[in-house]
């Protein structure tokens, strides 16, 4: 974190008349992560559950709880073994502030693990301001004693949300494709896991490549390309039954396939000809329209939030670079403009960025620039980062980072261009897509 | 597509064409693993003050039971969870999650130890950044000020200037505005304080209604004018010459973000 300017000189010397109160300027602070403190949820009762004892759920829930805090680089959990106060099931909701303030918390989590008659728990989260005293937040969160992870999630992004103002992210899982084997020998596998990477999960089985999966808004269903049958196409998977099913019946090749935010259509890009456009395609009537032509490969389409435009890359000028045009394909113009070549683009779900691969130089990096191409800005320098997907509050972007040996693996990066930190996986792994909030 | 997607493609493309020959049938249809059980359903309630009772095993809040089906858990969606405004949901003690505004000069219970957050902070963890800030000799800003204002009732704007200077470098180390946020540029918050003699917060410091604040941001708002009213709680007492407490016995702080990258 960065000391940025703490004293700013002079500027705007106060004017005060007698009876006004003095006016002070204070234009920079320091930014740093704010030391917050997540005490092991109390046992509600001393009931068992299958997932454990409320005692242990309330230890671990705790755990998943500052581990989602501490992964966004704004809070910095304090270690427990810093506290000076324990916190039993009468301090959940009267808390020792001034213990608190004497270990420097700034922000406060209390909770309790209750398990319920039907073998299910109730997770309750309170969140205080330690040094003004109070509650700011509180929510229960009933689920099955499996779901205790997902309770935990909820009451990170709680806590998260009342202090940045944002919306939350943890309780959200990445889609991606896990890779093993020799380069000439590839196998490719889709593969699901909380964003924390918990709960890991291979999708398909390895026997065909897969490329590019991308989560429908709704996220019960993925679409991405596979080999399948010696045929490049684009597919649909189905989450909860574990379907796949080929999206239309087109003769060229279609890949780099991505939902629109009402989850009716596709864009994807198809190969005909000699020739590469983005077509949309309605899930439900199957009607397909093409929305660019002419030469060149158009291809990595993604919509904006509101659905109105999608932005894309196309080589149509010499080299792959970054492009927007209305949602009917209408418009077409270039917005990325900076060294090297642009591609990849994604838009963010906030609406106010644009992130993308930036290659130049024997080198790929992770980039954000406005939706009209301003304010460029490179958030990572790599050998070989690529693929951004943004997450669900468009604040922390995941993207693949392969280096010289051929390893690769997910890795994700703030906004700011801070807090770049690697997410663990089983295998190798690239092409990530972050899901929408789960519903 | 990037360059070593394209290649990948080529590349996989040729093997497989390579492994059709190979090998037989078979192969084609690819395999399913097992349907993954989807993330389990999670339901939002309120809560009430449940942790008073440590024993009943049934759910002391207000919680609906949960649906235990396990089938098709993908397919109900749990509701969103909305978060509950905090005076929406009735606090437990004494404690107001709305800043009571301190009319009077009524002495608060102060803090128990005089409090150094910032040393505290070094204390627990030496990997936060420090301050730089020069310890503040008072005796020396009182001698200057007392120089720039000799008159008993009008002030010498310099002395007011010196006197936020002041201020500023005792208070701004303890601001740590959301930046980041989508909206911080466009957003400032004064705080109004009220201070001992003795440089203590009287009550609870008051922040107004941020500038920028808008239907659409109005949870960034409140977030960002917490963070001022945080900075202005943790960086107490101030040093500030006694001689010249009615000049700084109540202080309007203007934070804006403007210097931030």
């Amino acid at each position: 974190m960065r000391l940025i300017l703490l004293v700013t000189g002079l500027a705007a010397a106060p004017v005060l008349a007698q009876s006004a109160p003095l006016r002070v300027d204070i234009n920079a602070g320091l930014m740093q992560p704010m030391p917050i403190a997540v005490p092991s949820f109390a046992p509600g009762n001393g009931a068992s559950t299958e997932a454990g004892t409320t005692t242990a759920l309330g230890e671990r829930a705790a755990q998943v709880i500052a581990g989602d805090l501490r992964s966004s680089g704004l809070f910095k959990p304090i270690d427990p073994a810093a506290y000076t106060t324990s916190v039993g099931i009468d301090d959940v909701l009267k808390p020792d502030f001034p213990a608190w303030r004497t270990i420097a918390a700034q922000a406060l989590v209390t909770g309790t693990v209750t398990a319920n008659p039907d073998g299910g728990i109730t997770l309750a989260c309170y969140a205080y301001d330690v040094f003004a005293g109070a509650e700011i937040a509180r929510q229960g969160f009933v689920t099955t004693a499996a779901g205790w992870r997902r309770a935990a999630h909820k009451c990170a992004d709680l806590v998260y949300s009342r202090l940045t103002g944002e919306s939350g992210y943890f309780d959200s899982r990445i889609v991606y494709v896990s890779e093993t084997g020799a380069r000439t020998r590839r196998i490719k596998r889709l593969a699901i896991m909380d964003q924390d990477g918990a709960g890991h999960r291979f999708l398909t089985s390895g026997q065909n490549l897969v490329l590019t999966p991308r989560f429908a808004p709704g996220q019960q269903t993925i679409t991405y390309m596979s080999f399948e049958n010696n045929r490049p196409r684009v597919w649909l998977y189905t989450l909860g039954s574990g379907r796949q099913e080929a999206v239309g019946a087109f003769t060229g090749m279609t890949f780099a396939p991505r939902f629109s935010p009402d989850g009716q259509n596709l864009v994807f890009s198809m190969a005909v000809g000699g020739n590469t456009d983005i077509y949309r395609f309605n899930i439900a009537t199957r009607a397909t329209s093409r929305l660019t032509s002419g030469p060149g490969i158009d291809t990595s389409p993604s919509y904006s939030p509101d659905g109105a435009k999608i932005v894309f890359e196309s080589d149509r000028g010499g080299s792959q670079q970054v492009y927007v045009m209305n949602a009917d394909g209408t418009g077409q113009q270039r917005i990325s403009f900076g060294e090297g070549r642009s591609a990849s683009p994604v838009w963010s779900p906030r609406g106010d960025y644009i992130a993308f691969t930036r290659i130049g130089g024997g080198r790929f990096g992770i980039g954000v620039m406005r939706p009209d191409g301003s304010g460029e800005r490179l958030l990572t320098n790599g050998y070989q980062d690529e693929g951004p997907s943004w997450s669900p509050n468009g604040r922390v972007i995941l993207f693949a980072r392969g280096d010289r040996s051929g390893q690769s693996g997910l890795w994700s990066v703030d906004i700011s261009g801070l807090n770049e930190r690697r997410i663990a996986t089983p295998l190798d792994a690239s092409d990530p897509a972050w899901s929408p909030l789960l519903p | 597509m990037t360059p070593s997607e394209r290649l990948s493609i080529a590349g996989a493309a040729t093997a497989h064409i390579v492994l059709l020959a190979a090998l037989s049938l078979a192969w084609q249809n690819q395999k399913m693993l097992a349907a993954p059980t989807d993330a389990v359903p999670v339901e939002i309630v309120d809560i009430s003050d449940a942790p008073r009772t440590p024993e009943p095993p049934k759910p002391s809040m207000e919680a609906a039971p949960q649906d235990t089906a396990a089938a098709a858990p993908e397919a109900e969606a749990a509701p969103e969870p909305e978060p509950v405004k905090a005076d929406a949901v009735p606090p437990p003690e004494p404690t107001k999650p709305s800043p009571p505004k301190p009319k009077a000069a009524t002495p608060t219970k102060a803090p128990p130890s005089p409090l150094d957050t910032s040393t505290l902070a070094s204390l627990i963890d030496k990997s936060l950044p420090k301050a730089t800030k020069k310890p503040l000799d008072t005796s020396k800003l009182a001698k200057e000020l007392n120089a720039a204002a000799p008159a008993r009732a009008t002030v010498d704007p310099r002395a007011a200037a010196t006197l936020a200077q002041a201020i500023r470098a005792q208070v701004a180390p303890c601001w740590n505005p959301p930046v980041g946020g989508r909206d911080v540029r466009r957003m400032t918050v004064i705080v109004t304080v009220n201070y001992s003699r003795d440089g203590r917060v009287i009550g609870m410091p008051q922040a107004g209604t941020p500038t920028g604040m808008t239907a659409t941001n109005a949870d960034y708002a409140r977030a960002f004018a917490e963070t001022a009213r945080r900075a202005v709680l943790r960086c107490q007492p101030l040093k500030l010459p006694a001689e010249l407490y009615d000049l700084w016995g109540s202080v309007e702080i203007n934070f804006d973000p403007e210097e931030m990258t």
